[in-house]
């Protein structure tokens, strides 16, 4: 039924990098990949606990397969493949303590050197962004910035439904 | 005009600023056709007679000046334009900057088949530049024929391009000024939107088992219709909460004073739509609400 309610009447096409995906279609591809994985989890999982790691691993999975069209979401999915267990959970909190200590030491420092490291942690939170060069990089940010909006905003009502 | 395109060619070939900087700079896409053309200048001389078109993909073939697009005639300029248009949905070709314009003859009609993959049309003169949709990196006379900054300047460009497109799409970058400031901004918001995912998917894993799914096929429903129309969202809430079949015993409500302090630090109040679904799906929540149990925030 469910896919029957999603119905997805475009296609996208991302001709561009830079260019954001109709924020529609991609939700509705959020949550149809979304939905009927946590629906999985939890008659597979009944007695036990639905895991939280496993969650944000669907959630991940979700983002990944509702955007394909951008490199970002290609390694993104690699990852979750390879590796059961999502890092983007840990790595996203020390980025950020990390990010403050270093902008405090760099004061007046070299300019060009503080931009070049902000460029690389950039990429270190942008997945597959150490593959790739710096101009694809910038492009391959703003979709994902677009995605992650998007994503929030479906887990948001998501969560607000079931309450 | 034949003869005078060809005189140019030969003469750029002489100049030999053509080939080696070529490679240097170009992309990897427009390596190929640069090399057919290669080939073809060195054999072709003499015979060339019909036009093909080819755009380049770099920064620096113009040591001295700019190139001109050369009116040509109607069924060419068309093709041109068609195929630059198919070009710039290629993605990544629209992002390069320097587009020059290279006519070229040649009596092999053939390739035109290529021409879904790149063109060059060369033409130049000391003249004008044919404004397109892309930036032009203008080598100036005299001016860093070192391919070296040519190539530091067009990556620059395209740089500095990127970060505009991204001071759009982030809020609050356009009060910061210079790059640093800007990535700094990017940096924090990407950061702040990944907890919020990782917050949210906590959130759905602790309200999972209580679920029952087809609460979730209605919140898909009203989903896509808060992306097309606000009242219509909110009247379907109030019609299925109705004739609900929820299980209320089972239901967790959050503490609504908490989501809205969650809320103002997002980018909901960017978003017309999802901040005012937000305010009307509270409107209901509050009047429908049996218990105010806020267990969830604890787990943070």
């Amino acid at each position: 039924m469910e896919r029957q309610i999603i119905n997805k009447k475009k296609r996208v096409f991302s001709v561009e990098p830079n260019k954001i995906p109709p924020s529609e279609v991609f939700t509705r591809k959020y949550t149809s990949h979304l939905v009927p994985a946590l629906k999985k989890l939890n008659m597979n999982k009944n007695s036990s606990q639905v895991n939280q790691l496993t969650v944000k691993h669907e959630v991940d999975m979700a983002l990944a397969l509702s955007a394909q069209e951008f490199a970002w979401s290609r390694f993104l999915l690699q990852k979750l493949s390879s590796s059961n267990n999502p890092t983007t959970a840990t790595s996203s909190s020390s980025n950020g303590i990390r990010i403050q200590e270093r902008s405090g030491k760099e004061g007046g420092g070299d300019e060009d050197g503080e931009i070049e490291e902000k460029l690389r942690e950039l990429q270190k939170l942008l997945p597959g962004g150490e593959e790739m060069n710096v101009e694809e990089m910038l492009s391959e940010i703003g979709t994902y910035i677009k995605c992650l909006e998007l994503q929030t905003i479906a887990l948001k009502s998501m969560v607000q439904d079931t309450t | 005009m034949d003869l005078s395109v060809l005189e140019r060619v030969k003469w750029l070939q002489q100049q030999q600023m053509v080939s080696p900087d070529f490679f240097e700079i170009l992309g990897s896409d427009g390596r190929e056709e640069l090399k057919r053309v290669e080939s073809y200048l060195g054999n072709n001389n003499d015979e060339l007679q019909s036009f093909r078109h080819y755009e380049t993909i770099d920064g620096c073939i113009s040591r001295t000046s700019s190139f001109q697009i050369e009116q040509v005639k109607n069924n060419e300029e068309n093709r041109v334009i068609a195929l630059q248009h198919k070009r710039k949905t290629e993605g990544k070709t629209e992002k390069i900057e320097n587009k020059k314009k290279k006519k070229i003859k040649t009596e092999d009609e053939t390739e035109s088949s290529m021409k879904g993959k790149s063109n060059m049309s060369n033409s130049e003169t000391s003249s004008e530049i044919q404004k397109r949709d892309y930036i032009h990196v203008r080598a100036r006379r005299g001016e860093a024929t070192d391919r070296h900054s040519l190539a530091e300047r067009a990556r620059r460009e395209k740089l500095s391009k990127k970060m505009k497109c991204l001071q759009d799409i982030v809020p609050g970058c356009n009060k910061v000024t210079g790059k640093a400031g800007m990535l700094d901004e990017i940096i924090n918001y990407v950061q702040s939107l990944q907890q919020q995912v990782e917050f949210l998917s906590m959130k759905l894993s602790v309200l999972n088992p209580e679920l029952e799914y087809h609460i979730n096929e209605l919140s898909t429903k009203q989903f896509q219709a808060c992306f097309t129309d606000l009242p219509e969202a909110v009247s379907k809430q109030l019609m299925m909460v109705d004739a609900s079949s929820f299980p209320l015993q089972h239901q967790e409500s959050l503490d609504y004073s908490v989501i809205n302090s969650i809320q103002t630090t997002t980018l909901g109040s960017k978003d017309q739509t999802s901040s005012g679904w937000e305010i009307h799906s509270q409107s209901l929540y509050n009047n429908l609400r049996t218990d105010s149990v806020s267990s969830f925030f604890s787990l943070e």
